[in-house]
């Protein structure tokens, strides 16, 4: 799958976090490719590892051993500013948690990755984008005045304001009710598509899952599964199916 | 109770929580304890001690020749009397020599209190044997003389024996506070022997009285006044002896307080913000006691129990250090003041102090308990930020009692005067700090910086409320520093600099009129220079214009002038010292008696040149008339005379010379050796002996400023804790996000730096303003000093605020990046 169109590639990618007890394992052995445009969703229980793998492809956290290359840069070997440079002008990030500073108004909020990068107009674009997103009545706003829904607007409108190759989102309407999980949902897919981002989306919801161009599913730091594979039957994929299929390899690994 | 039972398991977990404001209030309870009851102990032993310090329950003295044996026996009638004898004098042992404090004392002195003696009683000690009489002594005398105890030393013409040490004497605070030597106490027969008291020898004698107790005493003192000789004498009570003292006394736990209440102050605002975060810190655990079904009532109760327990425990501590602290000052203090440390004198302070802080610490609790209170049970769910944040009133309320306890401390001033204008002061500082912030902080709102690192800073300087706090927390800090550091330089710089430029080397008293040229021969001959003679006379004011002295007096201020004798000398040529009016007489006037007087009788009596004046001489009755005013000269050591007159009929009048001399070291030391065998009678005081022991005080004196500065530095980095510790939990989230954005960590420590840099400029200068103009009013109002801030002063507060919020910056920028694996992933997930 490795090729020009190629952005994110991970090769037997391992992640371990030191505790008290030594080394716990988070990811074993990842293999993942992801292409210019694409949408992946990451589905997996409580734990499985799919935050790391966000933290991994984010340069937030270097592999303790095999290959993370994010558009062209092999992220293990770079060093700390590379990989914030990367950041700053590639990736946009969505967690469940919003992340918001609270000081900051949503204007200044969008506007921080291009006040960053030392854009000369940082606000323009901020402003476009939080129109994009459908809060314009709301720049000057703090994330304590907003509601959960519109921060996590904010937080996309701010993943977006930078132009960047490649969305990651963790959970990002973990914190929401349908209705509003669906709006924003439903932004954020315009946005990729206007841009041409990659994105990969960590969720629990198979309806957002189904409308990635593929599904890959974690448990116990591996990639159990993959799911409409440069398939254009992405409806395919059985919400049921999912959990069960998960829940029967577990019940199978363990008898 | 419920709140007890849900505090307990907070309590043996969460203490740690709570460090700083513990510290914070043990740390401001143990100073405002410690300058309380120091303040408690040096003034009831004034209030309690008056007589001891005074020697009776009057005390007259006059110079040069005792009373009359008819008006002492007169005394006897109504009071027991203890007749005391001061004078300046030499005590030699082989080749050396040193100047004394010599006191000769009857069998009933001390009249009150006890004289601390290492050896035999007083009595004892006093008395002749082999031929020497017995005398106690300073042990500073055996020191310089290179003596042991029981050795003999010669005194004028006598023999007498180190009976005894001195090691302290009830009256000794009340006999002035400028001594040449160390203090010999001998008996009146050792001072006959010695043969000292020759005629115009600058001798006083005191008579103490104890009234007796079937005289009232209305009729005492009308009896006593009719007694006073014509040529008058000095009569104090035994307020006027503390008086002189009590100014010190006042002018120090002035100063202390003033420490206290700027401590106070600084601790209960560590203390608050402390709270705060711990609040903070607390809101989601506080959610989920909501959650279970805790209603905002028992919620406040629980937190209200584990606050009380916890200051409970740190206001024990602290007034246990500072009454520790204070008994200990109190110590060393006991040589000069018979103090007590008794519990009713040291107890009321530490009640106050304890009582103070409570009411500042229940002013910080309730707006943390109403803001824990207030904490939705919902917060317990929601991710991000829950900053609770107490009502209008709970601020109001604390506030209020905030002030309260730090108006409680200013009352606690010694004078009310002082105290209110050091409240205007604080409250001044305060409002000053709080506007010049706010208004830095709309100044700078508008800046739109487009560099990631100065839009920190910017954004850091426009949250106006938190930037007021913070400004204020560290400025009042820099404030009371500043003030302290500039009053401190200026003490040095008062006593210092202005003390041994005017001062020469070596002064000699009682030089006969005969032993003048003999000493000039001298000076010349060892390589010592400058030397001056002035006659050196006592004299009483009787009459000007043709009017009783005592009647004659317009400025009650100074009245001093017509109590007892006063200096004389006589001139046959005009002196240097500046002359506010009229003129001198020409050199080797010979006409009849003109008198040239110092400002401070002119203005007494509103005379000058023109004007007539008569006083008495040894009993002898000179009428005057006045040709000019002189300026006095202030701190000035050389002789200075109230009254100078013109060369007849003075110069006939049995009387002693003043002699002074400069030089270098070795010239002024072999002039003192020479001194010895010349003119045994003269007495040589060493004037830089006197300024190295006034450098030594000085040096004391600094040492305890300093300390008090870093008293108040340590209280003020504890509220530059608790502002990083409020600002650290937040700080990290938004690191984080900077992080996730694409910040380097290297950007984001300077954001956090060149933030609290900003912040702490503003408190730098607006707390230094507020620290100089504080010290002026210190050192000008309270201390009656020149004001000289010297250069430490105004760097101080620049070099402090910068340091602080460095300090501050840095601490919590490196906490607010995530550092090492995993850190980042689980923050994320919060």
């Amino acid at each position: 799958m490795a090729g020009a169109g190629t952005i994110v590639r991970l090769e037997d990618a391992h992640l371990s976090y030191p505790s008290p007890e030594g080394e716990v394992p988070v990811l074993r052995g990842i293999e993942l490719s992801v292409a210019r445009g694409e949408s992946v969703a990451v589905t997996g229980p409580s734990g499985s590892g799919k935050s790391s793998l966000i933290a991994l492809v984010g340069g937030l956290e270097r592999p303790t051993r095999g290959r993370v290359t994010v558009l062209d840069t092999e992220l293990g070997a770079a060093p700390e500013h590379v990989r914030t440079r990367l950041r700053r002008r590639a990736i946009g990030v969505v967690f469940q948690a919003y992340h918001l500073v609270p000081a900051m108004t949503a204007l200044e909020n969008v506007a921080l990755p291009l006040v960053l990068a030392g854009e000369a107009d940082p606000t323009a674009r901020a402003r476009d984008l939080l129109e994009a997103v459908g809060l314009g009545h709301r720049m000057t706003h703090r994330p304590g005045a907003l509601s959960g829904g519109e921060q996590q607007r904010v937080a996309i409108a701010r993943a977006f304001v930078a132009d960047p190759d490649l969305i990651l989102a963790d959970e990002p309407t973990g914190n929401l009710d349908q209705r509003t999980g669906g709006a924003i949902a439903e932004r954020m897919f315009a946005l990729a598509g206007e841009t041409g981002a990659a994105l990969v989306l960590v969720t629990h919801d198979p309806g957002l899952a189904r409308r990635c161009d593929r599904t890959i599913r974690i448990d116990e730091g591996r990639i159990l599964a993959e799911d409409g594979v440069e398939d254009d039957d992405r409806s395919a994929a059985p919400a049921a199916g999912e959990g069960a299929s998960t829940h029967a390899r577990l019940q199978a690994r363990a008898s | 109770m419920l709140a007890f039972r849900l505090a307990r398991p907070e309590l043996s977990a969460n203490l740690a929580g709570l460090a700083l404001f513990v510290v914070s209030i043990a740390v401001g309870t143990a100073l405002l304890t410690a300058v309380w009851v120091t303040g408690s102990v040096l003034l009831g032993a004034f209030e309690r001690n008056g007589r001891a310090i005074l020697g009776g329950d009057v005390e007259i003295s006059v110079r040069g020749e005792p009373l009359v044996a008819e008006t002492v026996a007169a005394l006897e009638d109504l009071a027991t009397v203890s007749r005391v004898v001061d004078l300046r004098s030499t005590v030699r042992a082989g080749d050396r020599s040193a100047p004394v404090e010599l006191r000769a004392v009857d069998g009933a002195y001390p009249l009150y209190g006890e004289v601390g003696i290492e050896g035999p009683p007083l009595d004892d000690a006093l008395g002749e044997r082999d031929g020497a009489f017995g005398a106690v002594v300073a042990p500073a005398l055996l020191a310089r003389l290179g003596l042991e105890p029981g050795a003999t030393a010669r005194l004028g013409a006598t023999e007498i024996a180190m009976a005894g040490l001195l090691r302290a004497e009830p009256d000794r605070l009340g006999s002035g506070a400028f001594m040449v030597g160390p203090r010999v106490l001998i008996s009146g027969d050792a001072l006959a022997a010695a043969e000292l008291l020759a005629p115009g020898a600058l001798a006083e004698f005191r008579y103490r009285l104890r009234r007796g107790e079937g005289v009232a005493p209305e009729a005492f003192r009308e009896r006593l006044a009719a007694l006073e000789p014509p040529r008058g004498w000095e009569l104090r009570a035994p307020d006027d002896a503390a008086e002189r003292i009590r100014r010190v006394v006042t002018r120090t736990t002035t100063f202390l307080g003033i420490t206290g209440v700027v401590a106070l102050a600084i601790a209960l605002s560590a203390a608050w913000i402390a709270a705060g975060v711990w609040v903070r810190k607390r809101a989601r655990t506080i959610a989920l006691y909501r959650l279970s079904g805790a209603e905002p009532g028992i919620v406040a109760a629980q937190h209200a129990v584990i606050l009380a327990i916890a200051a409970g425990a740190a206001v024990a501590a602290g007034a246990l250090a500072g009454t520790g602290l204070a008994l200990a000052l109190a110590a060393p203090v006991g040589a000069f003041l018979p103090v007590s440390t008794a519990p009713g004198i040291v107890l009321p302070p530490v009640a106050t102090a304890v009582a103070t802080v409570l009411v500042g610490i229940a002013g910080a609790a309730i707006p943390t308990l109403a803001a824990a209170a207030d904490i939705p049970p919902g917060a317990a769910m929601r991710t991000g930020e829950t900053a609770p944040r107490a009502r209008p009133w709970a601020m109001v309320a604390g506030g209020a009692l905030f002030a309260g306890a730090v108006v409680a401390a200013v009352l606690r001033l010694p004078s009310l005067d002082l105290a209110a204008r050091a409240a205007v002061w604080l409250v001044g500082a305060t409002v000053v700090l709080a506007l010049a912030s706010a208004a830095t902080s709309r100044a700078v709102a508008a800046l739109r910086p487009r560099n990631f690192v100065l839009s920190a800073a910017v954004r850091g300087l426009t949250e106006r409320r938190a930037t007021t706090a913070k400004a204020l927390a560290i400025g009042i800090g820099i404030a009371g520093i500043t003030a302290v550091a500039s009053v401190r330089a200026s003490l040095d710089d008062a006593l210092q600099a202005e003390l041994p430029q005017r001062l020469p080397a070596l002064v000699m008293i009682d030089v006969q009129p005969d032993q003048r040229d003999r000493i000039a021969a001298l000076t010349a001959e060892v390589g010592a220079t400058d030397f001056r003679a002035v006659p050196n006379l006592r004299a009483n004011i009787v009459e000007v214009n043709g009017r009783p002295a005592r009647e004659a007096v317009v400025d009650p201020s100074e009245r001093w002038v017509v109590e007892g004798d006063r200096s004389l000398s006589w001139t046959g040529e005009a002196t240097d010292q500046p002359l506010e009016a009229g003129d001198w007489w020409p050199a080797g006037y010979d006409g009849p008696p003109l008198l040239s007087i110092e400002e401070d009788v002119a203005e007494a009596f509103a005379v000058g040149p023109g004007d007539r004046m008569a006083y008495t001489v040894l009993g002898r009755r000179i009428e005057a008339e006045i040709v000019n005013v002189r300026v006095e000269e202030h701190r000035s050591f050389g002789p200075d005379f109230l009254l100078i007159g013109s060369p007849a009929p003075l110069a006939q009048a049995p009387h002693t010379w003043v002699a002074t001399v400069e030089g270098p070291d070795a010239a002024i030391d072999a002039l003192v050796g020479r001194l010895g065998e010349a003119t045994p009678n003269v007495t040589a005081i060493d004037v830089r002996m006197l300024v190295a022991q006034v450098r030594t005080a000085i040096e004391g004196a600094g040492l305890a400023t300093l300390a008090v500065a870093a008293v108040l530095l340590g209280v003020g980095a504890l509220v530059v804790a608790a502002v990083v510790a409020a600002d650290t939990d937040a700080r990290s989230r938004e690191s984080l996000v900077f992080s996730l954005v694409g910040a380097s960590r290297r950007e984001i420590v300077a954001a956090r730096l060149a933030e609290t840099a900003a912040i702490g400029l503003v408190a730098a200068i607006v707390g230094g303003a507020a620290g100089l103009i504080g010290g002026w009013w210190l050192a000008d109002e309270a201390l009656h000093i020149d004001w000289q801030p010297g250069i430490m002063a105004p760097i101080l507060p620049l070099v402090l605020g910068i340091l602080a919020a460095l300090v501050a910056g840095a601490t919590a920028g490196r906490g607010a990046v995530p550092r090492g694996r995993g850190e980042l992933a689980r923050r994320l997930s919060t």
